[in-house]
């Protein structure tokens, strides 16, 4: 027994590290390693063949007076206080609906999960296409029972809503699935003594359900707050950053000024801004996490 | 708690199943269309003529069976490792206090801040020194060790409580045994979430396989999709019944893994 | 006991992944490979492929190596070979593509002999787009592709309009009169024109109100001009008088669709067109016609190239093979496959069908002043190529003048040229 007690506590100090290692193995080799690299020509300017010239924080300076810089930025954080909240909630919504075992309930799941499933090319294309003006199957709808067609992307403010509206479609099955499973997490035991102490519904929601999952709440905003500034992939397909540059997001433009204006070092330097802007926000969350966790 | 599902909750959930299915099953119809009807006007919602013309010329493209065994390749080894992996980090992160823990969570959490645009080209020429490039294990590997993953691991791990461990190891359990006996079952859901999620993004990766596959015969479904998208004009008849196709195994997996959300797993004992 | 079951995993995950990087892949010497890029619109490669039999079967040790990428992602792909110093051997890429590359492309010029007997089989604008700054050819030219209007003739004969006739000669007034008819007399039609999203499908209009975008030495730009407001504004009119409809340029919707499906009277594209309404369009009858002038009548040219790159390791078969496809007798099959316009002047394409509409697009690339080419082979032009599309977003919005357009993008183009 003294015997595999000390050899317990060595364990102990040796077991964490085995079991971050091969993890991190593969995470510092082939994402540490390359973005420090890639972050750091946030001080040069280069184009890529070639010439590398150091020239400090000359990039950031200029970002400064950038008009099209802060012209993105302002649309992202715009899009991001739109987003992650109406996402979380749609999600926890529908993980409420779903986070219990009666007949079904898988297909249901399924089905609220399936937008995530497809690729964000699909979506896009597809979005376009149905909320298309003329050869849209919505405007189309309309036409047919009186009412007048909406310009769904064409005006700046219809896409704006429009690119909201369908990242909380695309997502909310993705986050759902985060809360079901923290949501069962939560001890069976609590609702049965819950409801024998006369406790309503509500009440077990706002006093068990939420403050026990926030540790996966704390995930979803996370997640969704990052996810939602990197935003590009799907609003590009969508609508190309338009009207105009009216749903152009910073990952659009770091795009453009890496590979259309060959600027490798500048569109670097919008990326460290964009990573300090979500470390941030992330930190506050962190932060307000821990003034309310119990453990 | 015993709360009987009625027919108006059934009302209620397949509801939102219409709003959330149904540009999936525009995609599922158009893609039953030939292509000139797509583009008719006025649109007509069923096809006219169901034809499953579209799906044959996607198979007899005969790449398309390779693509899907790429796909399935990577995206089945990919979610191995990462369900392994991940629970691992993530259980190393939330149970243990050892100095640079926090410090290396923030830092992955860190990483996901960074768009992958920005270290493309680092992530390539990497890949290339090590010999990595055109080789499926080339985007297997690194995408393997996700942040999110590990994130989710930490988070619902933190939620176990301690005196199992301990008692554990009071009971002379060694740390291994613990993390595969009292651990892994407890952690059902997380691992389940982890696998479904994994699958998802390894199967619809674009990036990766960008980044690092360029010879054809290695190419995974996502690839050979986005060639459909041309200069001037889409394939849509190509894409919308490649795209059916490619959903099947992602609809299967989750059906399979969503069973592991059942309640009552964690009624606060530990059975084992 | 357990933790060595931990170490022993991790030792094993370390050795196969070792032992995955040591299985590398060989390469056999003596047997060249050529890496060919290639993107398709339809089935460009399958006919490039077919066009070099020939010179496969003469050189047995030749193998082609042809990878496909989608036209979005086209130069994010060749950025990161030639970043990671394996650029392709040969590449099929897009005037927008040669202005951008200039630095990379492999120069023919001492590479080639008799260059200019090579040359000579070519027409002007392309060689033009093929010639970099320095006056080196970096490319060989494929197809030509020139801009214009197609229309649906039905839909104009309903308003009384003979468009064929019409369009022999006909003004843009002429054009804008013909357009307000065509909606009024047919009930089911809201728009006249459907246009490409597109700064160089916009450009047809400047080039045809007598304006450009750079000015005579091509040093810098020269946009705030009348000819350019002037084209700027009648581009805005047609909106504003919705004779287009907003959802193309305000919202990606595809002209191309639009037209095909009868929403649009006509459509401004380019040749690469009626290949694909030759085979999808089976309701109503349709042409290419010309297009109608404002101070000269003009098209945009354009094309596609076949070109090496520095730094390619088989050069001397990459060169081999270009000169192989851009001889008369390939390039006439490849370009009557593909339907499109050769860039060679010598060869006579006997289209299988749709002769008059190659015919009249061509006249107008005959017309056309070799500013266009000059301007659209400028790498600092096409830098800004989403900058003017964004930009005349913002005119045609209403939150900028016209002239405000012209002066922004005037002064971002002189950012860049003056580096």
């Amino acid at each position: 027994m003294g015997r595999k007690k000390l050899k317990g506590s060595f364990d102990q100090t040796v077991a964490p590290l085995l079991f971050l290692a091969p993890n991190m193995l593969i995470f510092g080799l082939f994402i540490i390693v390359p973005a420090v690299s890639g972050l750091r020509i946030a001080l040069y300017e280069w184009s890529i063949l070639g010439d590398k010239e150091f020239v400090g924080l000359a990039n950031f300076v200029e970002l400064l007076d950038d008009p099209m810089f802060w012209r993105t930025f302002g649309n992202t954080v715009r899009y991001v206080l739109l987003v992650v909240p109406l996402l979380t909630v749609s999600a926890l919504g529908m993980a409420l609906l779903a986070s219990e075992n009666y007949p079904g309930v898988a297909w249901f799941r399924g089905a609220y999960y399936l937008p995530t499933m497809l690729s964000l090319i699909i979506v896009g294309i597809t979005w376009r296409w149905i909320l298309g003006d003329q050869l849209g199957i919505i405007n189309y709808v309309l036409r047919t029972i009186g009412l007048s067609p909406v310009k769904w992307l064409t005006s700046p403010f219809n896409a704006n809503v429009s690119v909201v509206f369908i990242s909380v479609w695309m997502f909310t099955g993705f986050y759902m699935v985060m809360f079901i499973g923290g949501l069962q997490a939560i001890p069976e035991d609590l609702y049965s003594a819950a409801s024998i102490d006369g406790a309503s519904r509500s009440q077990i929601f706002w006093r068990i359900k939420l403050p026990l999952i926030r540790p996966t709440m704390l995930v979803v905003l996370v997640l969704g707050t990052i996810n939602a500034f990197k935003a590009f992939e799907l609003i590009y397909t969508l609508t190309k950053g338009g009207p105009g540059s009216s749903t152009k997001f910073l990952v659009q433009n770091v795009y453009q000024v890496a590979f259309e204006e060959d600027r490798l070092g500048y569109a670097s330097a919008m990326a460290v801004m964009l990573m300090l802007a979500i470390g941030l926000l992330t930190a506050v969350q962190f932060r307000m996490n821990r003034e309310y966790s119990n453990e | 708690m015993n709360r009987k599902t009625g027919p108006a909750q059934y009302v209620l959930y397949s509801f939102f199943v219409v709003v959330f299915l149904f540009p999936v099953l525009w995609v599922l119809l158009s893609s039953l269309k030939t292509q000139s009807e797509l583009f008719r006007y006025p649109l007509t919602i069923f096809p006219a003529q169901p034809t499953l013309e579209n799906y044959r010329t996607a198979f007899a493209s005969g790449r398309f069976l390779q693509y899907l065994k790429n796909s399935s390749f990577v995206a089945i080894v990919s979610t191995a490792i990462t369900v392994m992996i991940n629970t691992m980090a993530g259980y190393a992160l939330s149970k243990y206090h050892f100095r640079g823990r926090d410090t290396i969570f923030f830092v992955m959490i860190a990483t996901l801040m960074i768009p992958l645009q920005v270290i493309m080209i680092p992530i390539f020429l990497l890949e290339k020194n090590l010999g990595l490039l055109n080789t499926l294990w080339g985007i297997i590997i690194p995408p393997a060790a996700t942040p999110t993953g590990v994130f989710l691991a930490r988070q619902y791990m933190m939620t176990i409580p301690n005196s199992l461990i301990e008692s554990a190891r009071i009971d002379g359990a060694g740390e291994w045994f613990i993390f595969q006996r009292i651990i892994l079952p407890l952690a059902k859901p997380i691992v389940a979430t982890i696998a479904i999620f994994s699958f998802m993004w390894r199967w619809n990766d674009f990036l990766w396989p960008f980044i690092v596959i360029s010879q054809q015969r290695k190419y995974t479904l996502q690839l050979a999709l986005s060639n459909f998208v041309g200069q001037y004009n889409i394939d849509w008849s190509s894409l919308l019944s490649m795209t059916v196709i490619a959903i099947v195994p992602m609809v299967m997996v989750f059906l399979f893994f969503q069973k592991y959300f059942i309640k009552g797993l964690s009624s606060g004992g530990v059975k084992y | 006991m357990s933790i060595r079951k931990v170490m022993v995993l991790s030792v094993l995950v370390v050795m196969i992944t070792g032992g995955l990087w040591a299985a590398g892949q060989a390469e056999a010497d003596d047997e060249v490979t050529l890496t060919v890029l290639w993107f398709n619109d339809g089935d460009e490669s399958d006919v490039f492929m077919e066009a070099i039999e020939g010179y496969l079967e003469a050189n047995p040790n030749v193998t082609v190596d042809l990878q496909l990428v989608p036209f979005q992602d086209y130069e994010q792909r060749l950025r990161l070979m030639i970043a990671g110093g394996t650029p392709p051997d040969l590449a099929r890429v897009t005037n927008n593509h040669v202005a951008m590359f200039v630095d990379e492309l492999l120069p023919l010029n001492g590479r080639v002999d008799d260059l200019d007997g090579v040359l000579a089989g070519f027409n002007d604008a392309s060689i033009a787009f093929a010639t970099g700054p320095e006056g080196d050819i970096l490319a060989l030219p494929t197809e030509a592709t020139a801009n214009g209007m197609i229309v649906n003739v039905d839909l104009f004969e309903n308003a009384g309009i003979d468009i064929l006739e019409l369009s022999e000669n006909w003004t843009w007034d002429q054009w804008h009169d013909a357009m307000v008819q065509v909606v009024e007399a047919n009930p089911g039609l809201d728009y006249a024109l459907g246009y490409d999203f597109s700064p160089h499908r916009w450009s047809t209009l400047l080039y045809e109100a007598g304006g450009r975008f750079l000015n005579e030495t091509e040093t810098a730009m020269n946009f705030v001009t009348p000819e350019a407001i002037d084209a700027l504004e009648f581009f805005k009119m047609l909106h504003d008088e919705e004779l287009v409809p907003a959802s193309v340029w305000m919202g990606s919707e595809n002209p191309q669709e639009l037209f095909q499906a009868g929403l649009v009277a006509s459509h401004i594209g380019g040749s690469w067109v009626i290949n694909k309404y030759a085979s999808d369009i089976t309701d109503f009858e349709w042409a290419a016609v010309r297009m109608p002038r404002r101070q000269i009548r003009s098209s945009v040219a354009g094309g596609k190239f076949i070109a090496s790159f520095e730094g390619a390791e088989n050069e001397e078969a990459a060169i081999d093979l270009m000169l192989y496809f851009s001889e008369p007798e390939q390039n006439a099959y490849y370009c009557r496959e593909t339907f499109n316009l050769s860039a060679r002047t010598d060869v006579e394409i006997d289209y299988p069908r749709r002769t008059d509409d190659f015919a009249r697009m061509a006249a107008d690339l005959a017309v056309t002043p070799a500013i266009t080419a000059e301007d659209w082979k400028s790498p600092d032009l096409n830098k800004i190529y989403s900058y003017i599309r964004e930009q005349i977003v913002e005119g045609l919005l209403g939150n900028i003048t016209m002239r405000q357009v012209a002066q922004n993008i005037h002064d971002e183009g002189n950012s860049f040229f003056q580096e």
